[in-house]
This record gives structure tokens, C-alpha cells and sequence, in this order.
């Protein structure tokens, strides 16, 4: 059914153990995620050097979806351009808007956030951890 | 309407009842619709759907303007549903009713209105700390432009208003107590009335939020001895967008318009205007004609089912209810007041309640998720959001059943 391709096994897999998932000590970059509505709360912290993301890290609490979402998108920060992130941050925002687009390679697992596109009321959650990463990236 | 008891003990029949609201036979991801949402608003029976209809169909007129036939037609319902309002809450009189868009209009009116002219900076309002952002906000904003101050009313950790510490915190500069009556986040029924007579010792006006009330009590506001009480349709099926504010005539009266407009006024000339008697006063511009009319349909439907066997079934389902989610390993209930309406807040370990509720809704389940427009009072439980499952006259032990049933796949899926 349609609820197993959301709680899809690497995405249960990611919120049982998430990556990346606490303080992170010497952080350059950090903001927090707040969406009220849903009660997720995370602090997305990077070390930035240079340009570079070197470490991403999220902690906090929040649902299944943002956890997963923020698991893998730290994983995915680290190596990349601190000033290519909004550029990918659209692109994934698009390929949860648009179910016929096909998967973005470069943005490996986490094109498996994709099946939030049939539960519209969940797409904020895929993406707080992409909106927090920004705010972060925007003020040292 | 004799289709709703059934011949045992004067009960209602429940799935004759159901029969009247179209949308509870429909399916959802393809399993039959349990809806345990009704806190946030509940379904429309056909009685309210068909009188709304009946007037876009038949009698479509401004109110209070016309000369001709529909317009009379329309003026005639549309007063009756505020006489039919006065009924549900026993005021005085319908110059005391002023229709609303909601609880939430029926509040900043009371803010604007009553308190804004008379307020001084270090003036005090009292509001409780389980109070829905409605009963919160419009004080807030109040306080911010006029240097007045918003005190708590604090509550115990059984989700109880702690009326034993009301009475030091009220001075004379306290202007206003506002108290929910029925909490739609943890279920809390307010002793009101006690709050009331305390309040009127000290001579402070009381402001009650009625929204989760009236569609499961008989409220008697001069029972209760507040001085304003609000009320939304929707949530004691009737439609979105109308809602009403009784007030005590003589508070009413002193009071000046909130909105200008059309309807609120007697005369107007450049030099200036008079305005128009209660309730028109309050009433700028064309009213919600159709959404006035189903409130009257709504509160008509409710007389005649009986609000009194409502209460009784709904009270066995909150019992059933909380028996078992008691059970359940993991779950805590969020507000355990001795005296509750149909209303279950809930946590479940190792499920955030965003997931388990996309997944029991896969199950057919609606149920709430989130803060409830009570940020507070999840503060004050020290929780970022709860599950909640709250109950109508037209729900069904075994709904329960379904809904705990999809609470268990939820939790072995995630966990």
C-alpha cells in the first residue's frame, strides 16, 4: 500500500538510527527547525571551512519524516559547496512536488523522500531539515 | 425525533443517528471513515445541510433590508436561529445574542469592544493555563497596545484548573477572568460556575469559552453567572463560519460597535451617527445568512436528540475509551481531570504523533495531531505535540476498537 512506500524500510531505518544525530562540537554554522504545528523541533549544526561543508549534524525531536529526511541530508552536506546548497535545496524541493520527474542521482537515498508527495500534509517535514540547513548556512 | 431513541432506557440508537450524516458512510483509503475529530469540528447532520440548502434554493434575501417576500422569509429564519441560540445558552434575551464568525471573533469583539476603551497600562486579565490561542492572543494584543498585563491561572498536573490559587491572584486591577469551559486540549470541564461566583465577589466580568461545551452539555449561562459566553456551530454540528457571543444586556448595552458598517447603524450623516440597538450594533454589514440559518437548524436538531443522552453515550465512549488506551504499553494520557468531556490527548513511546497519525488515517481513523492551538499547556506537559481522539454523538465502541486496532500497527511499523 501506499503508507509502505512513506515508512519504507530505509526510511524506518533512518529514524531508528539516525546519522549524524547530536551535538556537534566546534560548529561554525547552526539554526534551529521549529514547525509548531506538527511539534518537530531540530538544531542542524556544520562545520563550514573555506566554502566547504566538513560535518553536519541534527538534533532535536521530531517525526519519522524529518528525522529521516535530516539523517540523510547530513550525510549528503558533507563534502558540498556551502554555496550550492539552495540551488539543490530547490531540486529536491521540486522532486516532492512533481511525482513524474525522475530521480535526481546526486541526490542519492534521499530521492526515497519522494513517496511524501502523495501525503501532501506531510511535505513540510521532508523539508525543514533543507529550510534549517539554509538558515544556518546564512548566518555564521 | 423519535428515529434517534431507541426503546431501551431512552438511549439514542446510535446507527440509526448516523444515518442522518451523509459523509460517515463514506470510506477512506479504502476502509469505512472512523472519525474521532470531532474536538476540531464535527459532520453536519442532514437536518443543517438541508435548511442551508432549502434557503440558497428557496429563499435567498438579505436580511433586515427588503420589503419584499424572500427578504421577510430570510429576516424570519435568520432571527429564529437567534432566538434558537438564546434557547441553547437560556439568556434573558435575544438582544443579547450577536452572531459571530466564531468563538474566536466572539472574543477579540469582547477584547475590542468591552475591555480596549477602559484599559490602563498595569490593568490585569486572568486567563487559564489550558486556554485554546483564542482565549489567549486577542488579551495578549490587548495588553501590548495598552501596557496592561496577562496573568495564568495555573492548573495541576492532572490538567485541573487550580481554583484555590484564582482568588490571590485577583486584585483590583483585575478587569477581566477568561476561562475555557470545556478544554479541547485535554477534555478539562472548568468549574465555571464556582469560578464565577468567586469572580463576582470581587466584582471581575467572566468571559467563558463555550466552543467544546455546547455540543455536549446543556449550558445555562445565568446558571453559570458569567457575563460573556462564545460559542462556533461547527463544533455542535452546525456549519463553519458562524458562531455567536451572548453578553449581559447591560454590559452590551455600554458598549460601543466594534465594526462599522451597513445593519449597525440608525442614522448617518457626515455630521455623525447614531447606532442601531442590540444586537444590530454588533452586526456590521450582511450578515452569514446561510451559515445563521444552519446554526438555528443545528441547535434545533440537538433539542430534539436531546443533548442530555448525547452527554450519557458520549461519557460511556470516553470511559470505554480510556479503559482501554490505558492498557496500551507506552501510552500516556495527557490530561486525566476527574470531571472531562469526550476527549482522550494522548502519547505513544517511540511514535511521534505526526507519523501515527498519517498512519492510522491509512486505517481509516481521523484523528488530531499536533498542539491544538494550545501551545501552552503542551508546554506545561513538556511535550512538543500529543494524538488526540475526540468523540460525537455518532460514534461507536467499535470505532474505538478500530481506532486501537490501527494504534498497534502503527507502532509496531515504527518502532
Amino acid at each position: 500500500m501506499v503508507l509502505d512506500q512513506l515508512y519504507q524500510q530505509t526510511i524506518l531505518e533512518h529514524n531508528r538510527n539516525p546519522r549524524n544525530y547530536g551535538k556537534l562540537a566546534g560548529a561554525t554554522h547552526a539554526a534551529r527547525g521549529h514547525d509548531a504545528l506538527c511539534g518537530d523541533d531540530i538544531l542542524v549544526e556544520l562545520i563550514v571551512e573555506n566554502g566547504c561543508i566538513l560535518e553536519a549534524a541534527f538534533s532535536g525531536e521530531a517525526c519519522a519524516v524529518t528525522k529521516a529526511s535530516a539523517s540523510m541530508l547530513t550525510e549528503w552536506l558533507t563534502g558540498r559547496e556551502a554555496s550550492d546548497i539552495a540551488a539543490w535545496s530547490d531540486q529536491f524541493h521540486a522532486l516532492l512536488k512533481d511525482c513524474t520527474l525522475p530521480d535526481t542521482p546526486e541526490l542519492a537515498d534521499l530521492n526515497q523522500l519522494r513517496a511524501v508527495s502523495r501525503f501532501p500534509a506531510r511535505v513540510r517535514n521532508a523539508l525543514l531539515p533543507w529550510t534549517t540547513t539554509l538558515r544556518a548556512l546564512q548566518k555564521p | 425525533m423519535e428515529i434517534v431513541k431507541s426503546g431501551v432506557r431512552d438511549q439514542l440508537d446510535v446507527l440509526r443517528l448516523r444515518e442522518q450524516f451523509p459523509v460517515l458512510s463514506r470510506e477512506v483509503h479504502g476502509k469505512p471513515l472512523v472519525y474521532l475529530d470531532n474536538a476540531a469540528t464535527a459532520q453536519r447532520p442532514l437536518a443543517v445541510i438541508e435548511a442551508m440548502d432549502r434557503f440558497y434554493r428557496e429563499y435567498n434575501a438579505n436580511v433586515h433590508r427588503g420589503v419584499h417576500q424572500l427578504s421577510v422569509e430570510a429576516s424570519e429564519a435568520f432571527e429564529a436561529s437567534r432566538e434558537a441560540v438564546r434557547r441553547l445558552l437560556n439568556a434573558n434575551s435575544e438582544r443579547e445574542i450577536v452572531f459571530t464568525r466564531g468563538t474566536t471573533e466572539a472574543i477579540n469583539l469582547v477584547a475590542n469592544s468591552f475591555l480596549r476603551p477602559n484599559l490602563r497600562p498595569g490593568d490585569e486579565i486572568l486567563v487559564s493555563h489550558m486556554e485554546h490561542h483564542s482565549n489567549i492572543v486577542p488579551w495578549q494584543i490587548l495588553c501590548e497596545q495598552t501596557g496592561a498585563v496577562l496573568k495564568v491561572m495555573p492548573i495541576n498536573q492532572r490538567g485541573e484548573l487550580m481554583l484555590d490559587e484564582v482568588e490571590s491572584m485577583i486584585s483590583e486591577r483585575t478587569r477581566l477572568i477568561g476561562i475555557v469551559h470545556v478544554s479541547n486540549a485535554l477534555g478539562t470541564v472548568n468549574p465555571v460556575a464556582e469560578l464565577c461566583a468567586l469572580a463576582k465577589r470581587h466584582e471581575v466580568p467572566v468571559l467563558v469559552d463555550g466552543a467544546q461545551a455546547t455540543p455536549h452539555e446543556k449550558v445555562d449561562v445565568q446558571a453559570l453567572g458569567c457575563d460573556f459566553y462564545a460559542l462556533s456551530a461547527h463544533k455542535m454540528y452546525g456549519p463553519t463560519g458562524i458562531g455567536a457571543l451572548w453578553g449581559r444586556e447591560e454590559l452590551l448595552e455600554a458598549m460601543p460597535p466594534w465594526q462599522g458598517g451597513g445593519e449597525m447603524i440608525s442614522r448617518v450623516s457626515f455630521e455623525g451617527s447614531t447606532w442601531n440597538e442590540l444586537p444590530h450594533k454588533f452586526e456590521a454589514g450582511t450578515p452569514n445568512i446561510a451559515g445563521a440559518i444552519g446554526l438555528g437548524a443545528a441547535v434545533k436538531w440537538l433539542e430534539d436528540v436531546g443533548v442530555a443522552r448525547i452527554a450519557e453515550h458520549e461519557a460511556k465512549l470516553l470511559e470505554y475509551a480510556t479503559e482501554r488506551m490505558l492498557e496500551v504499553d507506552g501510552l500516556t494520557i495527557i490530561g486525566q481531570a476527574a470531571n472531562k468531556g469526550p476527549v482522550v490527548s494522548f502519547t505513544l513511546d517511540g511514535v511521534h504523533p505526526n507519523d501515527l497519525g498519517t498512519i492510522i488515517d491509512h486505517h481509516g481513523v481521523a484523528i488530531r495531531t499536533g498542539h491544538h492551538c494550545a501551545m501552552p499547556v503542551m508546554q506545561f506537559f513538556g511535550v512538543p505535540a500529543t494524538a488526540r481522539v475526540s468523540f460525537a454523538c455518532y460514534n461507536l465502541r467499535a470505532e474505538i476498537d478500530v481506532f486501537l486496532d490501527a494504534l498497534e500497527k502503527a507502532r509496531t511499523m515504527l518502532t
